[in-house]
């Protein structure tokens, strides 16, 4: 009787303990044997670590954008696969301390100019391709982590390549700018998620964002749309002009059978396009767009027929 | 003093359950044994369940192929019935409706089938309007012959059907088992003229095995085991025919009986089926995408049924609960591109519990009532996230769980006056949508080339019915008559919704289920027999039915006016038999839900049956020709018309020791 009651006890206090460790789950998930908050202030605390840390696990770096500065710091660049490719790409951005491995609070990426070097015979020609601007911190986001996007027109082939060049400024002691070399690759078949179309003597560029995210049922639809800039070795800029982009999604492989209550593409504030497409059923998807003058209502680009009696201009996307 | 009063209440239900079987919306076919007077296949125990169903009054059967075709009563398809094995709940795996339960046991398995048409059904059934069917296992029984041996062989020369049975029994004081085997082959057939309608073919394997044991002088535990398998099913009137449906049905049940007392038995049954439908399109030419379409339905579920006697009544109370699940989807494989994935039934789990009553009571020796009700409770739930999500575009603000409240309620009167029997009944009842009616996805309808989708938000549909029937019976002639209505509130039916886009290639349109404001079906029959000499009879039905909807248009799948008239004759141990049977043309068809006229149709058969028994040997011989005129011919619930089977010759032996 006497036994039972000390391994009782013993259980329940170890019972106890463990439930009442605040710090059980900082040894789960790895974050303090990667790193170290020391009370310094150029870093995180240990909470907007934390948040930026559990972040970062969802993506995957980019080896060839990352770098060491000074021998001090490390810049780490990520996108969702690890790759860039043709088309929409979000690339976040933090740059850590060497000795704690912590996330610098004050950085700034900027002039992010993406450069395609195109060799036809002997002559070569550069062009850009849209952008999303200076990194921005995310809403509700600790500051130390930074994100923009890129929009690739095209994919590194054989010779014809892209490097992409930005300013680093961090904790505002002055911008170095840094060079690099990437490799972008093409899309599967089946997904075709850059468009471009002209109107008004220029050239714009649709750029449909991630829309491997998709799943059956009713998703939201987001774009951004840029204006070609002139020279073109200027990366394009969100245009200035207002749109409104209506969107059919149909199955080819089905006889173009469509979907119902798909919303057009609207701006909003932060300068995307948004609306709703309804899939209902995995497979290929013709999303076939038809762009509007968001004041007049005319039809700029798109709304032919010439595509099985819909839109030549569409995005192919496979869920 | 009890037991006297007790036989003789005996005595008189068993002379009114004869003439109660006339109008009291009650009917049974027996499938194993012959006993005279009861309904049976003229085929014999070797016909298929199919055949012995066309026997029932108030039964139509939808045929889809040479196999498994769906019971229809009074008009009425599977949505609006209830079929139960042994009270057991069971439900179709295919969404197309490939797989009617019916086509998951043998005739083999069978003692009879019993019919409740309209809304008085029986303990176990929920959510009948048209009616319930209730195919009961066949048991050894207890002191029953100690042993007794089945043999049975089929064939027949249209379409090379070959039927093989065999079964045992055995059977004492305190246990019982039988079990057997059956196999059913057919090639394709030919319909009239000689042409082979291709895809017709299919086979089938059944085994079972009942056991019984009593454990005390009033105690008796009793099991059952069904495994059945048809693969190579092919349905001409569809696009795809079937590479495997297979079930797997399990029960047991503990009864009490009570001597001396108002409670008569307490029985209680747990039980569980799976069933798995896969589709097949491998075999079909021209098929512009290759398609996987599985199916799977597994059920379990409870009840207790308690009987009781007083001196006027007989009382049944029940309480069953059923948990089933049901999945489905779909696969195409467009060349070289990616597979296209849908779910077409998401995973649906439907979790039911119902309380009913039924009670019979004589009220004087010649004037009977008999009620019944029933409450049940459902649950339903779609587990299948991404069927749910599919399903949420076209109705955005459906939920993935509902519950449905349903009861039914019904009373008739019968009054037996010397020679006649007259019968009055009526009843309400309400049935939750199918899963099919509320949560199907792009389902193809080959009959009106539509594809389906369910609507999550329909309501109960409910009907009142009111029927009668009237007979008069003496040595020679029995005569009766029928008829019944059910008023329709809320009718579920598919509506065109035009501006959504068929999926299915090829398709009409989309059509999603709705309901109608009120519908209405009536359904009435006339039957005659004669006994001329005690040799020679002469047996004739004629029935006819009317639908509408809520716009005063006929309702798809409604039969026309149809026609039996036989002879037969009585020679020895040998009766032979001819028939003349037919129908109309189908002026009431239903060209608003796609259906297309059906020609009138006329046609003979003839049977022969000589039992011979030796000892403790019977031996029973079955002859016939079926179309002996080799009419080429089509009946209204031939789905997509496919023509029925050209002259056939069949013979069939069944030896029992």
């Amino acid at each position: 009787m006497k036994n039972i009651t000390l391994f009782a006890s013993l259980f329940m206090s170890a019972a106890i303990f463990t439930a009442c460790n605040e710090n059980d789950d900082i040894i789960d998930d790895g974050f303090t044997n990667e790193i170290t908050i020391d009370g310094d202030v150029d870093c995180c605390s240990a909470e907007e670590a934390r948040i930026v840390y559990n972040f970062l696990k969802n993506v995957k770096e980019i080896p060839e954008l990352a770098d060491t500065i000074d021998g001090t710091y490390r810049l780490h660049a990520y996108t969702a696969s690890g790759k860039l490719q043709t088309g929409f790409n979000y690339i976040y951005f933090v740059v850590t301390k060497l000795k704690n491995a912590n996330y610098v609070k004050d950085i700034a990426i900027e002039n992010l100019t993406p450069i395609m070097t195109m060799h036809m015979g002997e002559k070569t020609m550069s062009h850009s391709t849209p952008i999303g601007g200076n990194a921005t911190t995310l809403s509700d986001a600790p500051e130390a982590l930074k994100r923009t996007w890129v929009s690739f027109l095209m994919p590194t082939a054989g010779e014809d390549g892209w490097t992409i060049s930005y300013d680093l400024n961090i904790l505002s002691q002055g911008a170095e700018t840094y060079k690099k070399t990437i490799a972008v690759d093409a899309l599967d078949d089946g997904q075709a998620w850059i468009k471009t179309f002209k109107a008004n003597d220029n050239v714009y560029i649709l750029s449909l964002v991630e829309p491997n995210k998709w799943q059956t049922g009713t998703n939201e639809i987001k774009a951004y749309i840029s204006k070609k800039s002139s020279p073109i070795t200027t990366p394009y800029a969100l245009a200035s002009e207002q749109f409104i982009v209506e969107q059919v999604p149909t199955m080819p492989d089905m006889g173009n059978h469509s979907s119902p209550d798909n919303t057009s593409l609207t701006l909003q504030d932060d300068g995307s396009y948004v609306g709703n497409i309804n899939l209902t059923m995995t497979g290929l998807w013709r999303i076939h767009l038809t762009v509007r003058n968001a004041d007049t209502n005319e039809i700029v680009a798109g709304g032919d027929d010439e595509s099985d009696g819909f839109s030549s201009l569409f995005w192919d996307v496979t869920i | 003093m009890l037991t006297p009063i007790f036989l003789s209440i005996i005595n008189c239900l068993s002379v009114n359950s004869d003439t109660i079987l006339l109008s009291h919306n009650l009917d049974e076919v027996v499938i194993s044994s012959s006993t005279p007077g009861k309904k049976r296949s003229l085929k014999g125990s070797v016909a298929s369940i199919d055949e012995h169903l066309r026997e029932l009054s108030h039964v139509e059967l939808i045929r889809r192929g040479s196999y498994a075709w769906e019971p229809v009563v009074n008009n009425m398809q599977t949505e609006r019935l209830s079929v139960t094995i042994d009270g057991m709940k069971i439900f179709y795996a295919c969404t197309d409706k490939m797989d009617p339960v019916t086509s998951y046991v043998e005739s083999g398995n069978l003692q009879t089938i019993n019919l409740n048409s309209g809304l008085a059904g029986n303990p176990q059934s929920t959510g009948n309007i048209g009616g319930s069917l209730d195919l009961r296992l066949r048991r050894a029984g207890f002191d029953a012959e100690p042993w007794r041996s089945n043999i049975s062989v089929g064939h027949e020369l249209n379409g090379h059907l070959q039927v093989y049975g065999a079964d045992v029994a055995i059977s004492r004081s305190n246990v019982y088992a039988n079990t057997g085997v059956f196999f059913r082959h057919a090639n394709n057939y030919k319909t009239g003229g000689g042409d082979e309608l291709e895809f017709s073919q299919f086979q089938k394997v059944n085994t079972f095995c009942n056991l019984g044991f009593r454990s005390s002088e009033n105690s008796v535990v009793e099991g059952s085991f069904i495994y059945d398998c048809a693969t190579n099913v092919g349905y001409p009137a569809l696009a795809m025919d079937v590479a495997k449906a297979e079930a797997i049905i399990a029960a047991i049940s503990y009864k009490h009986t009570y001597n001396n007392s108002f409670i008569t038995s307490w029985e209680t049954k747990v039980y569980a089926n799976r069933l798995i439908h896969n589709m097949d399109d491998t075999h079909r030419h021209n098929v512009v995408m290759h398609m996987d379409m599985p199916g799977s339905s597994k059920t379990a579920g409870i009840y207790s049924l308690l009987n009781a006697m007083s001196a006027r009544h007989t009382l049944r109370f029940n309480f069953d609960m059923y948990y089933n699940r049901l999945f489905a989807d779909m696969t195409m494989y467009p060349d070289e591109a990616t597979p296209m994935y849908m779910v077409t039934w998401p995973d649906v789990g439907s979790l039911c519990g119902g309380l009913s009553f039924a009670d019979d009571i004589i009220i004087t020796d010649k004037l009977n009532l008999g009620m019944s009700g029933k409450i049940a409770i459902q649950h339903q739930r779609l587990n299948n996230d991404e069927g749910y999500n599919a399903q949420k575009v076209f109705f955005p603000h459906m939920l993935n769980s509902y519950k449905q409240l349903t009861g039914r309620m019904a009373a008739h009167v019968t009054w037996s006056p010397n020679l006649w029997q007259i019968s009055l009944g009526s009843g309400w009842g309400s049935r939750a949508p199918s899963v099919t009616e509320a949560y199907g996805y792009y389902l193809n309808n080959t009959f009106d080339r539509f594809d389906y989708i369910g609507n999550p938000h329909l309501h109960n549909e409910s009907a009142i019915e009111a029927n009668a029937a009237i007979a008069f019976r003496n040595n020679r002639l029995t005569i009766s008559a029928d008829a019944n209505i059910f008023l329709f509130s809320n009718y579920i039916i598919g509506r065109e919704e035009s501006r959504l886009s068929a999926m299915t290639i090829g398709a009409t349109g989309v059509k999603v289920y709705r309901n109608l404001a009120n519908a209405q079906i009536i359904n009435s029959s006339l039957n005659a027999e004669w006994r001329i000499l005690r040799s020679l009879s002469w047996n004739a039905k004629l029935s006819y039915g009317i639908g509408r909807d809520d716009e005063g248009d006929p309702l798809p799948l409604i039969a026309p006016l149809e026609y039996q008239s036989s002879i037969a004759l009585t020679i020895g141990k040998t009766r032979t038999l001819f028939t003349a049977l037919g129908a109309a043309k189908q002026t009431n068809y239903a060209p608003k839900y796609a259906e297309v006229q059906t020609p009138a149709y006329f046609i003979v058969n003839m049977n022969s049956e000589y039992t011979k028994r030796l000892g403790r040997h019977s031996i029973t011989l079955t002859i016939g020709i079926e179309n002996l005129l080799d009419r080429n011919y089509s009946t209204y619930s031939d789905w997509n018309n496919i023509p029925q089977k050209g002259r056939n010759l069949y013979a069939n032996v069944n030896w029992t020791w």
